[in-house]
């Protein structure tokens, strides 16, 4: 068996991780903005004022700027699971088409037409009705990011799917326990709730800038109310999810929980620290200059005193039965694609669950066949295999770290920003406003390293004990991968100059009155409810 | 006859709503979070606007 050249792995690996952190710039944004939106809507429709209607074609328009880039870089990112993964497609097609194919449908569908009723449609539709449609567009981008994150959560924890040797392809066996999964439903979640912190910091740092500039003060007050509450209650569901979101990392992927943690020896209850800051070292498998905060790690790990987390170290001797196991597995079921003998295929069924080590140990195998390992050979080649089972600790730990500080920051700033916006207080701290105007960037980056996280955590698998990463490339050149990379990152750093220039843009110009009120006098109420 | 089928209908989605609510509260509690969590933040933060113009009426400040 011919191994997928290396270097095709690494750049396949490269390539989609920089178009869906590319991509990813723009989906939190839409994800939040949408809600945002129709809150202010809603107060639109509730009170009358005509101010609230410009808040919402003022944010509306930055929006639609993110939105239509959104969709750019998407595109790409769905047919790049064919091109550059055609061996994870074809083993794992069955059980991650499905929610794909959603989500295109609802992207192209519900949500984009959707869009183009909310943009066209203001006098055309009643107040209500259009209300109704902005609301459609909020549910139909959080839905769309609904059926990515199931299919994603099916590769994390693999749930509602059998491999079926005659097919050698993992099969679907439940719908529902895909989309019900554990996994999918907090992973959801969290990044919805993370494209609303997103889209609040934006408003609100855009609102500071127009009030450090004493321009559209009614309007950017008003807005910068309703961003920092928005802020601050998303920042708390955020980082709740976050902690259910590792403790089902605790149960299902423990080689991640202890990469993010840098736990490399199983932890002592209850004085474990938690690990604030440290210099991982994958080679030598110890981490440097570790500063730690102790008593914390066990509770926020495993909600409990008493049980222990177990270290990398551990893994790697836990996994040593698994790779012998998984090696009988693959072997039997080479012999069975070849014999179709009944007793070769009970032979994999009895080592099924652990089919997945065995694909691990190929690399390792003589000509990369687990089937010609001899007994002299199987200590060496498990014990080769060992290390492999963790993702790369420094990756995972710093870009968890990351993550998890600026969370806290957004936590501290959208509580002074609702305290201080509460208090009518806000033009006292100019500080303050420029601080949020500057930490517009940050929850961008935070939702960027929150990829890093799950995604180099969940490595050397692409289907976690199932399916190895070096085993899912397509068997392209190094050349055609070195020219697509770089045609990538060409236009998709374009489509970032572009959205940067017209964000900066439509920001300077700032709101437009549409006659029927001052904007920076208060705003005189048409109705109670219009229409 | 039209408000009789208009309350007729109105219950009827409530008993959807209901049974929606008992299943996916039940099959995906995180799932039924969000759409809970989601509504509250869009009220509280309207809620927020309608604060601050209560306070602008209230007060006649010009500080915001």
């Amino acid at each position: 068996m011919d191994l997928i050249n290396p270097s095709v792995v690494d750049l396949s690996r490269f390539q989609f991780a920089l178009t869906a952190l590319y991509h990813f710039m723009f989906v939190p944004l839409t994800l939040g903005l949408t809600f945002m939106l129709a809150a202010m809507e809603t107060v639109y429709v509730v009170t009358g004022k005509q101010i609230y209607k410009d808040m919402v074609l003022f944010w509306g328009k930055l929006f639609g700027i993110n939105f239509a880039l959104g969709v750019a870089t998407g595109l790409t990112m769905e047919f790049e699971f064919g091109t550059n993964w055609s061996m994870y497609s074809r083993f794992f097609g069955d059980m991650f088409g499905t929610p794909l194919a959603i989500e295109g449908l609802m992207a192209f569908f519900m949500e984009s037409t959707f869009v183009g009723i909310m943009f066209f449609g203001w006098d055309r539709l009643s107040r209500p009705a259009h209300l109704a449609v902005t609301y459609l567009v909020a549910l139909g981008s959080n839905l769309s990011a609904l059926w990515i994150l199931v299919a994603n959560a099916s590769m994390n924890v693999p749930d509602g799917a059998h491999f079926d040797p005659e097919t050698m392809r993992m099969t679907f066996d439940s719908f529902i326990r895909v989309v019900f999964n554990p996994d999918a439903q907090a992973k959801f979640v969290h990044t919805s709730v993370a494209g609303y912190v997103t889209a609040s910091l934006l408003v609100m740092g855009i609102s500071a800038f127009y009030l450090l500039r004493h321009e559209h003060r009614q309007f950017a007050a008003r807005s910068f109310r309703m961003a920092a509450i928005f802020g601050i209650i998303s920042t708390v569901a955020v980082i709740t999810l976050g902690d259910v979101l590792g403790r089902m990392d605790y149960e299902h992927q423990p080689t991640k929980i202890a990469a993010m943690e840098g736990l490399w020896h199983t932890s002592k209850p209850p004085y474990e620290p938690w690990i604030v800051a440290a210099l991982p070292d994958d080679a030598k498998q110890e981490s440097y200059f570790e500063i730690g905060v102790p008593y914390v790690l066990t509770p926020l790990v495993t909600h409990s005193f008493s049980t222990p987390i177990t270290g990398m170290h551990e893994l790697e001797e836990q996994a040593g039965p698994r790779i012998e196991s998984g090696i009988t597995a693959v072997a039997a079921l080479k012999r069975y694609s070849e014999t179709h003998m009944a007793e070769d295929l009970a032979i994999f069924q009895a080592h099924e669950k652990d089919m997945g080590y065995g694909f691990l140990a190929t690399r390792h195998a003589p000509n990369q066949d687990v089937s010609a390992i001899t007994d002299e050979e199987l200590h060496n080649v498990v014990e080769q295999t060992k290390p492999d089972i963790l993702p790369n600790v420094f990756v995972t730990f710093w870009s968890f770290r990351l993550m998890v500080f600026l969370s806290l920051y957004f936590f501290v700033i959208f509580a002074v920003a609702a305290y201080l916006s509460l208090k009518k207080q806000l033009e006292r701290f100019p500080l303050f406003l420029k601080l949020c105007m500057w930490s517009i960037p940050l929850p961008v980056l935070a939702t960027e390293f929150g990829w890093i996280t799950a995604e180099a955590g969940r490595q050397p698998w692409t289907v976690f004990e199932r399916l190895p990463t070096f085993m899912s490339a397509s068997t392209h050149g190094v050349g055609y991968m070195l020219f697509s990379l770089g045609g990538f990152t060409l236009l998709y750093s374009i489509f970032i100059a572009a959205e940067l220039y017209l964000m900066f843009k439509f920001a300077r110009l700032g709101p437009e009155s549409h006659g029927e009120h001052d904007p920076e006098n208060g705003t005189p109420s048409l109705s109670v409810i219009a229409h | 006859m039209t408000t009789l089928l208009r309350i007729a209908g109105l219950g009827l989605a409530l008993v959807v709503a209901l049974l929606f609510a008992v299943f996916v509260g039940d099959q995906g509690p995180w799932y039924f979070a969000w759409v809970v969590g989601t509504v509250m933040i869009v009220l509280i933060s309207g809620a927020g606007a309608i604060l601050f113009d209560a306070q602008t009426d209230n007060t006649q400040e010009g500080e915001v």
